[in-house]
Order: C-alpha cells, then sequence, then structure tokens
C-alpha cells in the first residue's frame, strides 16, 4: 500500500497561473524520495497539498489510504501530527528554548509532560543536539537551527516526514549531513519525501527523483553507486 | 500510553483517560501562563484593568447607590402612618370617640389621638414661637388622629383605609402622604432605566477594549500561530490563551472595581450616617453585598471572554500556515 497518492492533481492559483498541472506519482511505505525542479517549478506547492496548506484544484491526494479532499478543515490538525515537516526556513520560534521548540508538537497533541521530556531528548539525540535542550534557537548555527527543525518534525513519530529545501542555506558537508539523518529515519521506516534543488547531492545520493517542470512532473530512477 | 522504539517506527497511541487528563492539565497551564504573561508586561496589562475597572465601578457605584435609597423608601412604606385632620372646633370627646371607632376599621393597628390642646402645647414647646402664639385669639390648630396601618395592609388596602376617612363627618383632612412616596419610587424606577442603558453602554466599551487588546496580542503572536498550526494544533488550542486572557482581564478588573466601590463606600458611608443622625434616623449605608460583588465579578469575566472571542473569531482565522 502507498504512503501518498497523487491522482490527476492539478492546482490553480487565482489569477489564473496553473501552479501543478494532471500530477499523479505514488510513494511507497518506507521510501526514500527526491522531488526536484527549478524554482518555481512547484515543490513546495506540491508538499503543501499533503499536509493541506493548500487543497488542489482537480484531483485526488491520498495520505495513508486517507482522500485528502473529503477531510474536513477541523480534521487538518491530526492529520498534520502525522506527518512532520521540515521547511528551508526552519520555522523556530525565538521567543522559547530548543526543548520548547521540540516539544510544541507534543503540546498540541497532549502528552504528559514526563513522556514530552522523554521524547523531546530522543528527538535532541537522534540529530545529535542532545544537551542543547536549554539554549535559545537564536544562538545556534544554521546548520543547527535546521537540526532542531528537524527534530521537531521527528518527534511525533510520524510515518511521513516532507522536508522542503532543508539544505537550502547550508554549506554542502552540512547538506551531506542533513541528508544523512533523513537517510537514518528511513532506515526505522519512515516514508521520506525531500524538495531540493540540490542536484549535485541527490545525484550522489542515488534514490528515486521526481522532477517538476513548469507545473508537470517526469520520474527518473537513478541508481546509486 | 505510548509505545516504545525508535523514532518513527510506531504509530502514536494514547488513551482516553490520558488524553482527558492532559487536556485539564493543559487548562491548567494555559490558564496560569496567561496570567504570567499578562503580569510580564505590568503597564500594558494595568492600563486594560484600569479603564475595565472604572468602567465597571461607574455603573456599580450608581446601582450601590439605588439600593440603598430603595430599601430606604421600603422603611418608609413600612412606616407609614396616616395623619386624620379633625375639623377645627370638634369637641375632644368627639374626637376620641371617633379615635375608638377607627381602631375598629379594617388594617389598623394602632391609633393615636392628639386633641387640639395637646397639638398647640407640643408645637408650643416644639417651635420656640410659644410668645407669638400667645397673641392668637384661639387655637389654630386642629385635634388629629394619627393612624398606623397594619404591617400586613398593602399599598391599595392604605388608600381604601384613606378614602373610608375621609368620607367621616368630623374629618376634615387626610394626609396619607404616599404621593411622594409614588413620585420617588417612579423616580427610582427611572434612574435603574439610566443606569441600564448606562451600564450597556459601558459593557460594551469593556467588550471593545478587551477585543481591541487581544487583536494586538494576537498580532503580536502571528509567528507562534502559525507555527502551532503547522505542527498540528487545532483552532481550539490556538484560542484558548487568548480566550483566558479575556477572562484574566474581566476577572482582574472586576477585582479592581468591587476594590473601588468599598473604598468608595468607606470614604460615603461616614457622612451619611452623620446626615441620617442630622434627620433624627439611624440609617446606615448597605455596602456591596456577596451576592452583587459575584454578579459584578462574574459579569466582568464574561464581558472579558466576550470581548476575547469576539476579537478571535475575527482574526484567528486569517492567520494560515
Amino acid at each position: 500500500m502507498s504512503m501518498v497518492r497523487f491522482e490527476g492533481v492539478g492546482k490553480r492559483y487565482a489569477g489564473g497561473k496553473d501552479a501543478l498541472s494532471n500530477i499523479s506519482f505514488e510513494l511507497a511505505k518506507g521510501e526514500f524520495a527526491f522531488l526536484t525542479g527549478h524554482s518555481g517549478a512547484g515543490k513546495s506547492t506540491l508538499l503543501k497539498l499533503m499536509t493541506l496548506m493548500e487543497r488542489p484544484s482537480r484531483g485526488t491526494v491520498y495520505v495513508d489510504g486517507q482522500d485528502l479532499g473529503r477531510m474536513r478543515s477541523s480534521q487538518v490538525p491530526y492529520l498534520r501530527r502525522r506527518i512532520g515537516t521540515v521547511f528551508q526556513n526552519h520555522q523556530l520560534l525565538f521567543d522559547r528554548t530548543v526543548f520548547d521548540n521540540v516539544a510544541l508538537p507534543l503540546l498540541v497533541s497532549g502528552f504528559q509532560p514526563a513522556e514530552t521530556a522523554r521524547r523531546v531528548r530522543a528527538a535532541l539525540d537522534s540529530v545529535g543536539l542532545l544537551g542543547y535542550e536549554g539554549r535559545n534557537p537564536i544562538e545556534l548555527s544554521g546548520g543547527e537551527q535546521q537540526r532542531v527543525g528537524i527534530a521537531r518534525a521527528v518527534v511525533n513519530k510520524p510515518k511521513l516526514l516532507l522536508a522542503d529545501e532543508p539544505t537550502g542555506n547550508l554549506d554542502p558537508e552540512l547538506s551531506e549531513e542533513i541528508m544523512n539523518l533523513f537517510l537514518r529515519f528511513q532506515q526505522v521506516g519512515v516514508t521520506v519525501l525531500i524538495a531540493t534543488h540540490d542536484i549535485s547531492l541527490i545525484e550522489r545520493m542515488g534514490h528515486r527523483r521526481l522532477i517538476l517542470d513548469h507545473g508537470s512532473l517526469y520520474e527518473r530512477v537513478e541508481y546509486g553507486l | 500510553m505510548a509505545s516504545k522504539g525508535s523514532p518513527g517506527a510506531s504509530a502514536r497511541t494514547i488513551g482516553i483517560q490520558d488524553r482527558l487528563r492532559a487536556w485539564g492539565q493543559q487548562h491548567q497551564l494555559v490558564a496560569v501562563e496567561t496570567l504570567m504573561r499578562l503580569l510580564s508586561r505590568p503597564f500594558g496589562s494595568i492600563m486594560t484593568w484600569l479603564v475595565i475597572a472604572i468602567a465597571l465601578t461607574l455603573p456599580g457605584a450608581m446601582w450601590m447607590t439605588l439600593d440603598n435609597l430603595a430599601q430606604l423608601s421600603s422603611r418608609f412604606q413600612a412606616s407609614g402612618s396616616i395623619s386624620v385632620y379633625l375639623k377645627p372646633a370638634t369637641a375632644d370627646r368627639a374626637g376620641q370617640a371617633l379615635s375608638e371607632r377607627i381602631k375598629g376599621f379594617d388594617h389598623v393597628a394602632g391609633v393615636i389621638y392628639i386633641s387640639a390642646d395637646q397639638a398647640l402645647k407640643e408645637f408650643r414647646a416644639g417651635s420656640g414661637l410659644g410668645d407669638a402664639l400667645d397673641l392668637l385669639p384661639e387655637n389654630p390648630l386642629p385635634g388629629v388622629i394619627v393612624v398606623e396601618p397594619s404591617l400586613t395592609a398593602g399599598r391599595d388596602d392604605v388608600l381604601a383605609l384613606g378614602t373610608r376617612l375621609e368620607k367621616e363627618s368630623l374629618v376634615d383632612l387626610v394626609d396619607l402622604d404616599t404621593a411622594w412616596l409614588d413620585r420617588l419610587h417612579a423616580l427610582l424606577a427611572l434612574s435603574e432605566r439610566i443606569i441600564w442603558v448606562l451600564g450597556s453602554l459601558l459593557a460594551l466599551a469593556i467588550v471593545l477594549v478587551v477585543g481591541n487588546t487581544i487583536r494586538l496580542s494576537i498580532a503580536n503572536r502571528v509567528d507562534e500561530i502559525r507555527v502551532t498550526k503547522l505542527v498540528g494544533g487545532t483552532n481550539a488550542w490556538v484560542r484558548r490563551p487568548f480566550l483566558y486572557m479575556g477572562l484574566w482581564f474581566g476577572m482582574v478588573g472586576g477585582l479592581m472595581s468591587w476594590i473601588l466601590l468599598v473604598i468608595g463606600w468607606l470614604l460615603v458611608s461616614g457622612p451619611v450616617e452623620q446626615l441620617a443622625q442630622l434627620y433624627g434616623s439611624e440609617y446606615e449605608l448597605q455596602p456591596l453585598s456577596a451576592g452583587a460583588a459575584l454578579v459584578l465579578l462574574g459579569g466582568a469575566m464574561l464581558l472579558g471572554w466576550v470581548g476575547a472571542w469576539w476579537s478571535v473569531f475575527r482574526h484567528l482565522h486569517q492567520i494560515e500556515p
């Protein structure tokens, strides 16, 4: 069974511009894939359709077997709790500590404090930031901030992990480190989809590649060396 | 409970009981956190609290005054005796006989007969006009029968009694003196209406002040709201701190208003007592009752909450990731 399935999905913004047209693809459970394309090709829009930050103009999106078109807006928060999302600008809150940032998804899901603390430490450990709980994210480097964002995305143990340009502002060495982190999550069963324009990195890593060009999707399966 | 395992390997599972407990804890946490947030920026919060307190104190003080007047007037009603003035030149014996007869009327608790001579004597003693009175050829004062209606007599019973007394042949004038009471009651009713109108306007002002303060607070926390929605926070979750903020604004504003009313009562009750003594009354200014204080506090909290809802309803939906 597939984790994500798009069937003839199109997205037209007000103003008549087609951001995506007739997109169909599947991601199997536990798969690791890249989504590439020039900037403005519709990568972010495609990711946003999976967390219902946007709704498609045409076609159907399924996540974990659920038809998102039939989902009422009151159900959207529960969908988002099952999906971890990493953003290019990491969307951290600078008025609170690293711990509180990572704990936010657990807090809104109603976890007990003890369980929350345990999971936050486990998530920070998995991105190599154990001991950073009390720090403010503003004191951290770009790579560290991005890893806090990843910890927050995985703290709820999601089945699906989406990342939008997670290495956008990082140097190649750090980028590879972050990508390896995503690979490790895939190894424990998480389905991972990463939108990036970092072609050299993708080519080195191999894996399935979905290519967006002016709103249309092409696919190329590459095999690692 | 959540199952153990490496990140991402297991689904999230929480029991209903845990969920309920967490929900209760979360409410407590948000309530305390919101209060702390308000206290951490004391200047802005105190301004809002003061505005609410003053807006509540105005109608509160008027209501307290009215309540006191109403209590005072009800005392007058209970002690409202009827003065029956007899025709001049009514014989002392005839007057006494009439007063005996009146004693048997319905709704009469007691009767005091004051003869013309007695009246003159009392007037002489009380007024200090004794010398002037000596110059008059005859006693100008009529005999009076003071009729005390029974406590169980209603207003209509007293009025009927008055008419019956007026029909007596020896009676010149019946001074029922309900007219001024009627006027006072009409005045009180009018004042009450004015307080309601004023109170409603000030209540609306409170809703608007709280609403506007919370609108600013929402604007200050746009990032937090967006991120919270991104990671699966429900609308109820996002709303909650702002609704608690409205409750706190109302509650503290209400408490401050209550304190202002108590201070006002302390300042005024001494002079009022002195004034009452000058009129030969034991009257004491009544403070705001516990019930009224609770209504004030509850009303203030409700207004704060409504203001918060109004603001949250208008602004929160516009913030989407």
